[in-house]
């Protein structure tokens, strides 16, 4: 890979973690607190979060 | 097979419409685990509108398979409510919440260890008026303890279905489905001796609470004998006021005994415990075996002791720290040799480029140097699993409640605090179960000084750069460990002290504490709560870390230098490196450098940022020091860095000072938006910000200055 074709592909890499990490801080929260970070929600109440979000 | 007549139902009972059943009980009563059982993951989980109190609600199965609602309400000692969780209790009991329907029927759950104690909620819920179904919980325990309860006598004195059970263990759930799906369940017939001097009142109330507030008789008389019990002062959002005229009859009531002097409530307490005592009497027996002393008052009487008590703690302790350092060195020695083998290999198969460089000096890098402290986050998740496995951590905070009273904190601040321990975000959410509202906000206030596991990295990763391993005893790192642990929780008992004698001026708090018996640790949990852990921190590593990690990778390599610019001042030409030096006059003093100035802002993400921050900043520096320079550990490179004066940068004055700044410094977003979202206003987390890195920033001016002055 060219060095000019690696740094567009470096940059493009970079504006979309810099666009992820945006979103993530900006986005109301569908589940508000840590965003389960923390490790505090049980796997169990997770499971039934991720079920009820198919729903 | 014929079942008992507490669970068969009449053939022709085929009901219409399944009832809606609430499940209620003493806090740690198992009454969660049957509420799952029950259900499984047929939960829906959300909070009453208005107060920050988790709903659940669920749906279980008849025996014919007709749906049956089930509400899993907050844990409560009586329906006089003294916190928001139990004030939501109540009001759904009696259907003073419009937003949830009143239950048809209730399940009491009740710790069949402690049968007197959980009755007493027991009998003021059968003076609703309600089918109750009351289901004995823990009975295993309670035969271990050589409790012998006599469950058909039980039935007998109260007048409504018991059924034995282990939640835990699924046992009894399936007698109790059946006992649910009654459609004939009896009313209960108990009474108890309203103390005649009171009756006048409770009968007027009554009166008044049935043509006034719409309520049913029996309900009426529940809530008129606990009005008069004057312990119906906490209210929460969403709970319908009494009607004027309601209140107007409770004044006068008022008044008339304040003239009296007779202390009405606790007669009316004290008639009930009479009662319960009488029926206790009747149905619980206990095998001559295990009368008095058990193995858990034995143990308790050294391990709770005023003096061996804090040495045990503090043994169990040092023993920790120490298995992070010493049992965890193999796997970490082992992740790093294969990071810097995973980066050489990217060198050797990819053409020098920027995108070579993102995947060694940012994603490698930066995600790399936080994997290698998986092996400690470990290590200490499993010893801290053991600890609550066993019932040994309740013995902890009955220790530590000696300490936190005498800073007058609630000692219902120490799960939040112990939750802490782990992430300040639980920790605040535990917070709720707190009834005094300066309290809770205290707790909200000193729960993030509490060492939570995204320092450690932080912490380990300097006592790393200050105590070389091949030169330095595990202990000295273990003393250094604790001392910062010592500080985190000092510093917040101390402001605990400070904001309850100026900010928050409250009573002094009482502590009521339930040690649970003693009992081998479940292996299982305690490994899915270490991979659950894992989990957590490897998600971390592989989303917010590695985002972040390259993001700071284009900050420290553009704008591009002009040619022929060392790595150093291609790191110092960078958007990062400038941003740094604007920083740099504000953290100078502390003895940090534009470079660390970079990791400060930048974890304010998350704490452990910092780690992988440096990484980057520092890999970048160090990439012209040779070909495998840029992979080299971390710990060797902050070693070499320095000045522009040549003089070393992490000094272990500077080393220590920087992890005292972790100690203190309020650097977590979520945190901060917990907080406001806990006590609704900006006020408290702005003013937690400033009083944290305001105590940062000159407790490590003072240690650097004061360790300078002595020469360090």
């Amino acid at each position: 890979m060219s060095s000019q074709l690696q740094s567009i592909v470096a940059l493009a890499i970079v504006v979309l973690a810099a666009a992820w990490l945006a979103r993530r801080a900006l986005a109301k929260r569908r589940n508000p607190g840590c965003g389960d970070d923390c490790g505090a929600v049980s796997p169990e109440i997770k499971r039934l979060q991720a079920k009820l979000r198919k729903r | 097979m014929a079942l008992p007549a507490h669970i068969a139902s009449s053939p022709s009972a085929a009901p219409s419409r399944m009832p809606v059943y609430a499940v209620v009980g003493n806090p740690n009563c198992g009454k969660s685990t049957l509420f799952n059982a029950l259900t499984g993951l047929k939960q829906k989980v959300g909070n009453y509108p208005g107060v920050t109190v988790e709903k659940k609600v669920g749906t279980t199965y008849s025996q014919h398979g007709q749906p049956i609602t089930v509400i899993d309400l907050p844990g409560a000692y009586s329906l006089a409510a003294r916190s928001p969780d139990e004030a939501v209790t109540r009001d759904v009991l009696l259907g003073r919440r419009p937003d949830t329907p009143q239950p048809d029927r209730i399940l009491c759950v009740v710790d069949a260890t402690n049968l007197e104690r959980n009755l007493y909620l027991v009998h003021q819920i059968l003076d609703l008026g309600r089918p109750v179904i009351l289901v004995l919980n823990m009975m295993d325990l309670a035969v271990t303890q050589g409790l012998d309860i006599r469950v058909a006598r039980l039935e007998h004195e109260l007048g409504v279905p018991v059924i034995p059970c282990e939640a835990v263990n699924g046992k009894g759930v399936i007698d109790l489905k059946l006992a649910m799906s009654r459609a004939d369940l009896p009313l209960s017939k108990h009474a108890w001796t309203i103390p005649a001097k009171i009756a006048p009142a409770v009968a007027d109330l009554q009166a008044s609470l049935v043509a006034h507030d719409g309520k049913a008789p029996l309900i009426a008389r529940a809530e008129a004998l606990l009005l008069l019990t004057d312990q119906d002062s906490v209210r929460v959002a969403g709970s319908q006021p009494l009607h004027a005229k309601t209140q107007e009859s409770l004044a006068k009531w008022e008044k008339q005994w304040d003239a009296e002097g007779t202390d009405w409530a606790a007669m009316l307490v004290n008639s009930r415990y009479d009662t319960i005592g009488e029926i206790a009497e009747k149905v619980v027996l206990r095998s001559t075996a295990v009368n008095g002393v058990t193995v858990s008052d034995r143990i308790d009487a050294v391990v709770t002791h005023p003096m061996w008590g804090w040495l045990i703690l503090g043994g169990i302790m040092t023993l920790l720290f120490v298995s992070i350092f010493t049992l965890a060195e193999y796997p970490m020695n082992w992740i790093d040799a294969h990071l810097s083998g995973l980066s050489e290999w990217v060198k050797g198969n990819m053409s020098a480029g920027d995108l070579r460089d993102l995947i060694t000096d940012g994603a490698i890098a930066g995600v790399g140097v936080v994997v290698m402290f998986l092996p400690q986050i470990l290590i200490l998740f499993f010893f801290i699993g053991l600890l609550e496995s066993t019932g040994y951590m309740a013995r902890a905070a009955f220790i530590m409640d000696r300490l936190m009273s005498r800073v007058g904190l609630n000692g219902k601040s120490f799960i939040p605090l112990l939750s802490s321990y782990a992430c300040a975000i639980p920790g605040i959410m535990a917070t709720r179960t707190i009834e005094q509202q300066k309290d809770r906000i205290v707790t909200i206030l000193v729960a993030p000084l509490m060492s939570c596991s995204a320092r450690l990295p932080v912490y380990l990763l300097m006592i790393a750069a200050l105590l070389p391993s091949d030169r330095v005893p595990a202990l000295d790192k273990v003393g250094l460990m604790l001392l910062m642990y010592f500080l985190g929780t000092f510093g917040a008992f101390g402001f605990a002290w400070l904001f309850k004698r100026t900010l928050l001026k409250g009573e002094p708090p009482v502590m009521i504490m339930e040690l649970p018996p003693y009992h081998l640790p479940r292996m299982k949990d305690v490994a899915l709560h270490m991979l659950e852990r894992a989990w957590v921190f490897l998600r971390r590593a592989g989303t917010v870390i590695l985002g972040i990690s390259i993001v700071l990778w284009f900050l420290t390599a553009y704008p591009k230098p002009p040619e022929g610019a060392s790595a150093a001042q291609r790191v110092e030409y960078s958007f990062a490196g400038r941003a740094g030096h604007v920083i740099e006059p504000l953290i100078k003093p502390l003895g940090f450098d534009w470079r660390i100035g970079i990791g400060l802002v930048s974890s304010f993400v998350a704490r452990e940022v910092f780690v992988s921050a440096t990484a980057v900043v520092f890999n970048v520096e160090n990439f012209e020091g040779g070909k495998n320079a840029d992979v080299a550990p971390l710990r060797q490179v902050l070693r070499s860095a320095k000045w522009p004066d040549g003089r070393a940068l992490f000094t272990p004055l500077v080393c220590l000072t920087l992890m005292i700044y972790y100690v203190f410094a309020m650097q977590c977003l979520s945190t901060v938006a917990v907080v406001k979202r806990e006590t609704n206003s900006w006020r408290w987390p702005l003013f937690q910000i400033a009083y944290m890195t305001g105590t940062a920033w000159i407790v490590c001016f003072l240690v650097y200055h004061g360790g300078r002055m002595l020469g360090y």
